[in-house]
């Protein structure tokens, strides 16, 4: 349990670091990806959903502490993303990398439509056409390149608390 | 009852209704809330700092070989510039004096004499891509407070959304979410300069409620109104880069450029109010 804390805790914090500094470093044409919405889909899909949305709520926070507007938006939209993710994964292979890489396409999307959708609709809508050509897809396509590096680490986490899970259970 | 406690889908509820509640509460105004971001980014400010500061090392390092010979080349124009400069200068130094008089004599207070301006760092940029919010390594510690406005050498950035112990946010002027009173420096007419999701992108903003009697054209300059109480007067904008209509002559906006290089902007400069009794200023707001 400790164990998973400290990992959890190294890998939200390194995620929203290295989201908020080197994220402007890393884009292209214009469109950094969303390397939290990664973590949070990868450990959601691998781990149960406790932990998915345990995560997501974290790095939602965290999210919100530095960079939102108001805190408790990111959070609660990882909050869900993580459980809408981890509840899909009894249905799955989950230790394929192509459905990590397919799952983080179509969720990035999802969430970034409804960042869009719930920050604007107040003022006049610009429509679906127009953020999906310029933020959305390129985004979620960046996603999935980076998802494929999450995903590499968080199953070799993920892989190291199932042995520890096995060895404490035999004792 | 019990059971009805410990299901997941009760607890899910909670935390839902409690996250709604706090969202609502920190959109306000200086709330109690807000002290929960504070400890989060009083945390992660000093890395962010030292990721950036090794960043543009590295970066510099490498700029190093390259700037030689454009520097040799830039040295010459330099020199050019300041001879043409210099006589300018002379010229100016007169009117200033003579402005100087003539300001005595009419009593005009000067919004910017009372203001200090302190130098920071961009540490984060914004994590999505929606928005235009950066944070910038002075905190309140520094006596950073809301709304302090945002400026360079060039012109106008922004203002300070939220000022935390060791590090600020700062919504930039080209941000959907600001709105800025200003005025046209050749007519002085109000004008809103506001910023738009799609020209965001290319660092743009737009001017609204042009009065249906002005004659704005390409290249005029705009400035702060000083109404509104958060930016002081006169601090430029942008020029006007192009005039839309809408859908009649009377309905019209107009594209204007910054002055500042948003996305190539580094180091900003706060302007913070010299008397510390601002606090009362602020609650009348």
């Amino acid at each position: 349990m400790r164990l998973k804390i400290i990992a959890y805790t190294i890998l939200i914090f390194l995620t929203v670091l290295i989201q908020s500094t080197l994220g402007s470093y890393i884009n292209v044409y214009g469109v950094k990806p969303n390397i939290t919405i990664v973590v949070i889909v990868v450990v959601a899909l691998l781990r149960n959903n406790i932990e998915g949305a345990v995560v997501g709520f974290f790095c939602g926070l965290l999210q919100d502490s530095a960079s939102g507007m108001v805190i408790g938006f990111y959070a609660l939209l990882g909050l869900y993303l993580g459980l809408t993710v981890s509840s899909l994964n009894k249905k799955l292979y989950r230790e394929n990398v192509l459905i990590a890489v397919f799952l983080t396409f179509v969720f990035s999307v999802i969430y970034e439509y409804l960042v869009y959708f719930l920050n604007t609709f107040l003022r006049s809508p610009l429509g679906f056409i127009y953020p999906m050509q310029k933020v959305i897809i390129p985004e979620a396509i960046y996603n999935c390149v980076i998802s494929i590096f999450v995903f590499i680490i968080v199953v070799k986490m993920h892989r190291r608390f199932e042995e520890f899970d096995k060895n404490s259970r035999r004792y | 009852m019990l059971r009805l406690i410990k299901s997941k889908i009760f607890i899910l509820l909670i935390i839902s209704i409690a996250l709604l509640v706090t969202i609502g509460f920190s959109s306000m105004r200086n709330s109690r809330v807000n002290y929960i971001s504070d400890i989060f980014s009083t945390i992660l400010s000093p890395f962010q700092r030292f990721i950036n500061s090794s960043g543009d090392k590295i970066n510099d390092f490498f700029a190093h070989f390259d700037d030689i010979d454009r520097l040799r080349k830039e040295n010459e124009l330099l020199k050019q510039r300041i001879d043409e400069l210099e006589t300018e200068r002379e010229d100016l130094i007169e009117f200033k004096v003579k402005n100087e008089e003539l300001r005595q004599a009419l009593n005009i207070k000067d919004q910017y004499s009372d203001r200090e301006s302190i130098g920071a760092n961009i540490i984060a940029k914004d994590m999505g891509n929606w928005f235009n919010i950066f944070t910038i390594d002075r905190g309140t510690k520094d006596g950073m407070k809301n709304d302090y406005p945002v400026v360079t050498s060039k012109g106008l950035v922004g203002r300070v959304m939220k000022a935390d112990l060791f590090s600020s946010k700062v919504i930039s002027i080209i941000d959907e979410d600001s709105s800025v009173s200003a005025r046209l420096s050749k007519t002085s007419d109000l004008v809103i300069v506001k910023g738009d999701n799609k020209l965001k992108d290319q660092g743009l903003c737009i001017m609204e409620y042009i009065p249906a009697d002005v004659d704005v054209a390409v290249n005029d300059s705009v400035e702060t109104s000083g109404m509104g109480g958060i930016y002081p007067k006169g601090i430029i904008i942008g020029k006007v880069k192009e005039v839309r209509q809408r859908t009649n002559e009377l309905d019209r906006y107009a594209i204007i450029e910054p002055s500042v290089d948003f996305k190539r902007l580094e180091e900003v400069l706060v302007l913070k109010e010299k008397n510390s009794n601002s606090e009362a200023g602020e609650n009348n707001r």
